[in-house]
C-alpha cells in the first residue's frame, strides 16, 4: 500500500508502513517546510532572508541545519553552497534530504523493515531484498533513462539536474550552462547523495572526479547531448 | 576537454598493446603482466612511452563511447593467448596511463584502465573512475519492472505527469 502526500513544493511516496506512521512522516516533512520555506513569507529562513530575523537569533535547528550545509559547502569546495549569489541564505538543497534522513530514522525505530521513502524522485529505501529503481530520462520524462538495483546498505538515491527546477544550482562562480543536464548519485545515506548530486551539477567534469575520489559513491552523469558517464558500481547495479 | 585527455590518453595506450600484439611484437608483451585489477601507485615510465602519447590525444575523440564500454571484441589478425594484460605505463602530456585488456577467443573482450591522471596531473582513482558507458547498456534495463522512479527533483505539477505518479496510483 502506498501512501502519497504533498509536502516542501513537491509529492512524497511513501511505502511499506502503516497509516500512523505516515502521519508521524507527514509531520516531520511539514515542520520543515514550515521553517525552511522560502515561498513562504512567514517561515524562518524567509524572515532572516528579509532582514526581519537576525540568523543570530535564529532556532538551534536552523542553525544546525545552516551549519551543516557550511560543512558540505567546504567538503565540496563550494560547488555547494546554501549562499545564494544574492545574499540569501537557501537551505532547500539540504533540508529536504535531512527531512528525509530523520524519516527514515522514525521508520526504522517504528519496527519497519521494508520501505521506500521517495520525496520528488529522491530515494531512500530500508530492507534486506533488492528495490529496482528507474531512473527517469532528463530528455524525455515520460520514459525511463535506466533502471537500478538498489541495495541497502547502498539505500540512498538522489538525482540533480536542470530538466527541472533549472534555476536551483548555482554554478559556482561560473554563468555557463551546466555541463551535466542529469546527475544521479547513489550513496548509503540520503544526505551525501543528494549534496554530491547538487555539487556535481555545479562542478562539472572536475567536481565529478573528485567526488568520485573522495566518496564512495555510484554516479551516472548525462551531459547536454546526451552521453553519459558512469562509474562501475552503476554498471553493476543496472537491472537486468 | 578532460574526458577528452582521459580517453586519448587511454586510445595511447591502447594503442601501444594492439600493435604491439598484431605484430607479435614480444618487446611490449613481455613487458606487461598478468595482473589482476591492482592500481599501480607509482609513475613509471617506459623507454616506449614517449612517442605513442604525443598526436594521439586530440585525434581519438570519436571513438570514445564504443572504445571504453566493455564487451567491443575486436577482430584479431593474429592468434593471441587468452588472458590478462596489463600494458605498460605510458606518459602523456596529461600524465601517466596504464590499460588493461582482457583476450578470450583471440579477440579483446574488454580494456580497463589502470591508471588514469586528470589534467591538474593528479593521479585518479580507477576504482571508482566515471568513465563512458554505451546508451544501449544502459537502455537494456528500461525494461525491468521498477517500484519507484528517481529523477531531477519533481515540483507537485511535473509529480502529475511522473511515471512516479502512476506506480503510486497503481499501488504498485
Amino acid at each position: 500500500m502506498r501512501h502519497t502526500f504533498e509536502t516542501m513544493g513537491t509529492v512524497v511516496s511513501l511505502e511499506g508502513v502503516d497509516d500512523r506512521t505516515v502521519e508521524k512522516v507527514k509531520s516531520i516533512f511539514a515542520a520543515a517546510d514550515s521553517r525552511f520555506s522560502l515561498y513562504r513569507p512567514e517561515s524562518e529562513l524567509a524572515r532572516i532572508a528579509s532582514g526581519e530575523l537576525a540568523m543570530m537569533d535564529s532556532s538551534v535547528e536552523l542553525r544546525t541545519a545552516y551549519a551543516d550545509a557550511l560543512a558540505w559547502s567546504s567538503l565540496t569546495s563550494g560547488a555547494f553552497s546554501p549562499n545564494r549569489p544574492d545574499g540569501v541564505v537557501d537551505l532547500n538543497g539540504i533540508v529536504k534530504a535531512q527531512a528525509m534522513q530523520s524519516a527514515g530514522g522514525l521508520i526504522d525505530s517504528g519496527g519497519w523493515r521494508e520501505w521506500s521513502l521517495n520525496v520528488g524522485g529522491d530515494i531512500l529505501i530500508a530492507g534486506s531484498t533488492v528495490q529496482t529503481t528507474g531512473i527517469v530520462d532528463p530528455f524525455d520524462r515520460a520514459k525511463l533513462l535506466c533502471a537500478i538495483e538498489l541495495r541497502p546498505p547502498r539505500a540512498a538515491v538522489a538525482t540533480s539536474g536542470s530538466a527541472e527546477r533549472g534555476d536551483h544550482i548555482w554554478l559556482g562562480g561560473s554563468t555557463g550552462p551546466a555541463e551535466y543536464v542529469q546527475v544521479t548519485v547513489v550513496a548509503g545515506d540520503i544526505v551525501t547523495a543528494d549534496v554530491l548530486a547538487t555539487a556535481i551539477v555545479a562542478g562539472g567534469r572536475s567536481g565529478l572526479d573528485e567526488i568520485t575520489e573522495r566518496w564512495d559513491v555510484d554516479v551516472l552523469a548525462v551531459d547536454r547531448t546526451g552521453a553519459m558517464v558512469a562509474t562501475p558500481g552503476i554498471r553493476e547495479s543496472l537491472a537486468a | 576537454m578532460r574526458t577528452r585527455a582521459v580517453l586519448g590518453s587511454i586510445f595511447a595506450s591502447l594503442g601501444v598493446l594492439v600493435i604491439g600484439w598484431q605484430a607479435g611484437n614480444a618487446a611490449v608483451m613481455s613487458a606487461t603482466t598478468a595482473t589482476s585489477t591492482t592500481t599501480p601507485t607509482t609513475t613509471t615510465s617506459g623507454g616506449n612511452s614517449g612517442t605513442s602519447s604525443s598526436g594521439t590525444s586530440s585525434g581519438s575523440n570519436t571513438t570514445t563511447s564504443s572504445g571504453t564500454t566493455t564487451a567491443a571484441p575486436v577482430a584479431p589478425t593474429t592468434g593471441a593467448t587468452d588472458g590478462t594484460y596489463a600494458g605498460s605505463t605510458v606518459n602523456t602530456r596529461f600524465g601517466p596511463v596504464q590499460v588493461q585488456v582482457t583476450i578470450a577467443g583471440g579477440a579483446i573482450t574488454d580494456v580497463t584502465a589502470l591508471q588514469l591522471t586528470n589534467t591538474d596531473g593528479r593521479s585518479v582513482q580507477i576504482s571508482n573512475y566515471a568513465s563512458p558507458i554505451l546508451a544501449q547498456e544502459v537502455l537494456s534495463s528500461q525494461s525491468a519492472q521498477v517500484s519507484n522512479v528517481g529523477g531531477a527533483t519533481y515540483t507537485s505539477q511535473a509529480y502529475l505527469q511522473s511515471l512516479q505518479s502512476a506506480l503510486d496510483q497503481a499501488g504498485f
